[in-house]
């Protein structure tokens, strides 16, 4: 079961759109779910996620207008309950133990969290924490040189491989990681 | 030679699909009837009975009565059978008994049609077998086939000739001297081009038989059967010593003299277009004055425009193709310009849409084939524009005409084969746009900005910049001739949206690589531009400004070893910015500005450049007072205290004066919100703004943590007093369970107030608190028991955490039973 996880694409506030790179890999059948950290920021952008699949999950960012994007929500792929959530609600940003009191209380094998438009996935109490940094490399105060990446989660019952895209110097590069449920 | 003319007339006006398909049927049988015979005999070697039986069979193809395509089918069965006699005959040649004298015999056959069939089967065995002078019986027979003057039966018959002569007509340059005068290619020549006249002649008269009130059935089986005619040329192509010479010379001369001088549109059209696809694209430049002279002369009704652009595409392909370039002594754009405007000058009654086509074609020839030379596109442009100046000056092509549609057809060939860098090289291009009315002007820019997005074109400097806009600018301000779209620029309309998301996208493209300050006038330019645009289009057009130059401090900063100006640079990049989100801040909603004041505040934060402190704090605090004007709007408001709060934690250039005001300002924010739990929720982000935010120390200028644990405590013990206020049990628990898991945070971060005791009195209470939402929920039976369900796993998931970190040497004494 394939699942993108991104976010934080700020079109066409900071960004003119997707690199061509993504947008050749990410072809219309391949994919079974998408979870998206929210700034997606217009319509056309949602459009375009839902030609690649039916099934998206969206929640709202700070640059979010559509009032049906919700803060918080969980879904549940295989064996695992995921948990997804912008993260600018969270303080300290990109806290870890901020984050750990999310995953608590949403009560979720893995959280998924953006805002901070760089990329990290960790392992800490068993439990799993993804942020797919910013799929555009959007501009971010706080992170001025910002890298586009995105994920690509396969998810096989109870174990997770997750492939991370990322477009270094306008070089393309992937990297593997595994996560196994307890 | 001949014998009887031939008489037969008649005319299949009236006679219905069904008998047609009886006709063809009879006529079938009778044919297999005969060749059976014709085999028959043959096998018994009587060919003087074979050759009778086969003119039998042949006369069915005297018929008047089938249509082309029914005779076209009795056609190739006849052939076929007809292919027998060939194969004997043959075959008795190479066995040396072959009869030498067959070839006079046949001529005294009764009719004619069977008569010349039966010749040239003969005729080809005789020059295959050496028998006769081949270039003598090649010019008799293509002579004696006029003896069959109606059309469709000679059509076929010349046709049949044709096919024989395929292997017989000579290819050499000079005579075979050991062969019975042979022939040289002079000769396949005369025959093919005579053949070809006959056919044509044969072809065009078909338009003349029969009642006007069929000319449009008659029209459309005449287009049936132009493949017969076009052989002809097929096969001229074929010939190997057909040169460009000789094709300038002999060849394109008489086809043309023929195609002139019939004076019939439909033949005259579909031969030009079949002499540009059968012969090679190395004739066609050779030969462009005489092809185009001829165009010239071709009938008024000729639909001219789609053989020149059929030409010119064919010959755009072929210079593109592999690289091939064209001639230099083959002044191609010249030459098609010239004559394109003599055709137009010439052709009074071309309607608009096909002149456009035509320059259309040219553009693309211009651009395609001369890339470096803006010159010849640009030209096309302007010869575009005078014409329609000519028809009416400064008059719009009315919206939704074929002219329109073309003229959007001719921007887009730019668009296409070049980046748009180049397009505005072009600068006729935009005179051509201006034709357009509203909707095309509209469908044309929506164009170029979704190409340079596609393509990912850069725009490195503000003089571009202002070319692009002034381009697209039917995008950009309000049109004097799109009154009726005005009404349609609200942010409810999607088209509108649309719009002007893909211009705010197109701004993302301007940059100016490795040169700041190049940037900050392509920022200048786009706000003098936009601020024409009126406030529902800024909406669109302002933040990516506004990020711009927030992301353009950064380069500034990277650059302050070179640059001494640059915090006066960052300074006028803030203030700029700042007047931007102030225009801004008159929509009616504002939590826009407000989020693009807070990144204002990160950015000043994170510069540190001169006044820094001063610009976050005029950022911060606008931000916060559109927050405050925001009342009414509850969820809203507390999104955005929230988003206050999370960036305040973040923002370190504050001095502990204006620090403390803001902190300030958000925790008594947070306890007037509406409702309890947003309070007592925004009031525990808020202890952080008392620990890990950051404050400059006014004495050493160095950042440093507040760490204000008394603050801390007393926003956590407000939270407490705010929740026991909360009446709703389920909620109380869990904001019960959100403000344990805040201690919990603060002792995980050694808060010194904070110890293992002030822990398990809250888990106690926790506890009991459950167990009174058991007894209550146990008796009453709400719809909020699956809520219920969900707060007391959330607790059992903190208490789990808190058992596994019981463990741990910091958590001794923690009580929590299992």
């Amino acid at each position: 079961m394939l699942v993108l996880v991104l976010g934080d694409l700020h079109i066409p506030y900071r960004v003119s759109g997707l690199p061509q790179e993504f947008r050749k890999l990410l072809t219309p059948g391949r994919i079974q779910h998408i979870l998206c950290t929210g700034n997606l920021c217009t319509k056309e952008t949602v459009d375009y996620l839902k030609t690649l699949t039916a099934d998206v999950h969206i929640v709202r960012g700070d640059f979010d207008d559509n009032p049906n994007f919700v803060d918080q929500k969980v879904v549940t792929v295989g064996q695992f309950r995921i948990g997804l959530c912008h993260g600018h609600q969270i303080v300290p940003w990109g806290d870890i133990e901020s984050l750990s009191m999310l995953q608590r209380q949403m009560d979720v094998d893995i959280l998924i969290t953006g805002h901070t438009h760089k990329f990290e996935a960790f392992e800490r109490d068993n439990k799993f924490f993804i942020n797919p940094g910013s799929a555009t490399g959007a501009f971010n105060a706080l992170n001025s040189s910002t890298i586009p990446s995105f994920v690509l989660m396969d998810i096989q019952q109870g174990s997770l491989t997750l492939y991370v895209y990322q477009l270094v110097n306008e070089k393309f590069t992937v990297e593997r990681l595994e996560y196994r449920k307890a | 030679m001949q014998k009887t003319a031939d008489t037969s007339r008649g005319s299949i006006a009236g006679i219905s699909m069904d008998n047609q398909e009886k006709l063809l049927a009879e006529s079938l049988q009778n044919v297999r009837q005969h060749a059976f015979a014709m085999k028959r005999v043959l096998d018994q070697q009587s060919v003087m009975e074979g050759l009778k039986h086969a003119a039998n069979m042949l006369g069915e193809l005297r018929t008047s009565l089938l249509s082309p395509k029914n005779y076209y089918e009795l056609h190739v069965v006849v052939v076929e059978e007809l292919h027998h006699l060939e194969l004997y005959l043959t075959d008795e040649f190479e066995h040396g008994r072959g009869s030498h004298d067959l070839y006079e015999v046949v001529q005294y056959a009764g009719n004619i049609v069977p008569r010349l069939y039966l010749l040239i089967t003969i005729g080809h065995v005789y020059i295959r077998a050496n028998e006769l002078p081949r270039r003598e019986v090649l010019r008799d027979l293509v002579e004696m086939c006029r003896g069959v003057q109606h059309p469709l039966r000679g059509l076929f018959l010349r046709n049949y000739l044709l096919q024989c002569a395929k292997s017989l007509l000579p290819d050499t340059e000079e005579e075979n001297q050991e062969e019975n005068k042979t022939g040289t290619i002079l000769d396949s020549l005369d025959f093919i081009l005579l053949n070809f006249s006959e056919m044509n002649k044969l072809w065009v008269r078909m338009q003349y038989q029969g009642h006007t009130r069929d000319l449009n059935r008659r029209e459309q089986e005449r287009r049936e059967l132009r493949i017969l005619v076009g052989t002809n040329l097929v096969r001229l192509s074929e010939l190997e010593c057909v040169n460009v010479e000789r094709y300038k010379t002999i060849v394109l001369p008489k086809i043309m003299e023929q195609v002139v001088s019939c004076r019939d549109a439909i033949a005259q059209e579909y031969l030009m277009e079949c002499i540009i696809q059968v012969f090679p694209d190395e004739y066609h430049l050779n030969t462009l004055n005489e092809f185009l002279k001829g165009c010239r002369e071709l009938s008024p009704t000729v639909n001219i425009r789609n053989i020149l652009i059929s030409l010119i595409d064919r010959l755009t392909s072929y210079s593109t193709r592999d690289q091939q370039n064209i001639p230099e002594n083959i002044q191609l754009f010249d030459i098609f310009s010239e004559q394109i405007t003599e055709v137009i000058k010439s052709r009074s009654t071309m309607p608009s849409e096909d002149i456009v086509a035509l320059q259309s074609a040219l553009l693309s020839l211009s651009l395609k084939c001369y890339r470096d030379q803006f010159e010849y596109g640009n030209k096309v442009l302007e010869n575009t524009r005078q014409i329609f100046d000519n028809i009416a000056l400064d008059t719009q092509v009315t919206t939704g005409t074929q002219a329109a549609k073309e003229l959007v057809k001719m921007l887009k060939i730019p668009i296409d084969c070049y980046d748009i860098l180049d397009v505005l090289k072009l600068n006729h291009y935009k005179l051509v746009l201006q034709l357009l009315s509203y909707r095309e002007r509209h469908t044309v820019c929506m164009y170029i900005i979704n190409s340079i997005l596609d393509k990912e074109t850069i725009i490195p400097t503000a003089e571009q910049v202002t070319q692009l806009f002034d381009l697209v600018s039917t995008l950009i301000i309000d049109q004097p001739d799109g009154s009726l779209e005005h009404s349609r620029q609200t942010i409810t309309n999607e088209d509108f949206v649309e719009e002007q998301n893909l211009v705010a996208r197109l701004c993302n493209t301007f940059k100016a690589i490795n040169d700041p300050d190049q940037q900050y006038h392509i920022i200048k330019t786009c706000q003098d531009t936009f601020k024409n645009g009126g406030l529902e289009r800024m909406r669109f057009t302002y933040p990516p400004m506004i990020m711009q130059a927030y992301a353009l401090t950064f380069r500034y900063k990277d650059i302050r070893e070179q640059d001494e100006k640059w915090e006066k640079k960052c300074q006028k990049l803030f203030q700029l910015s700042n007047q931007l989100i102030n225009t801004l801040t008159k929509l009616e909603t504002n939590d826009l500005s407000l989020r693009l004041y807070l990144q204002g505040a990160l950015t000043a934060s994170e510069i540190r450049s001169e006044n820094a402190e001063t610009i976050a704090y005029e950022f911060f605090s606008q931000a916060y007072t559109l927050y405050e004007e925001q009342a009414g709007d509850t969820r809203a408001q507390c999104a955005s205290l929230t988003l206050l709060i999370g960036t305040l934690e973040k923002v370190s250039c504050f001095g502990e004066e204006n620090h403390s005001t803001l902190r300030q300002s958000l925790t008594q924010a947070a306890t007037r919100l509406v409702k309890r739990p947003d309070q007592v929720r925004t009031l525990l982000l808020c202890t952080h703004l008392f620990w890990s935010a950051q404050r400059v120390d006014e004495s050493t200028q160095k950042s440093e943590q507040i760490r204000d644990s008394e603050k801390v405590i007393a926003c956590l013990k407000k939270a407490a007093k705010l929740i026991a206020q909360v009446m709703d049990q389920t909620a109380q628990v869990q904001l019960y369970n959100e403000l344990l898991n805040s201690y919990i945070y603060f002792f995980n971060q050694n808060h010194p107030d904070i110890d293992i005791n002030v822990l398990n009195t809250l888990i106690e209470k926790l506890q009991s608190d459950i167990s009174k939402l058991d007894s209550t929920s146990s008796t009453t039976h709400t719809s909020s028991n699956d809520g219920d369900e969900f707060i007391r796993s959330q607790i059992q998931k903190t208490f789990d955490y808190l058992r596994q970190q019981s463990q741990l040497e910091k958590f001794q004494g923690l009580q929590i039973n299992n």
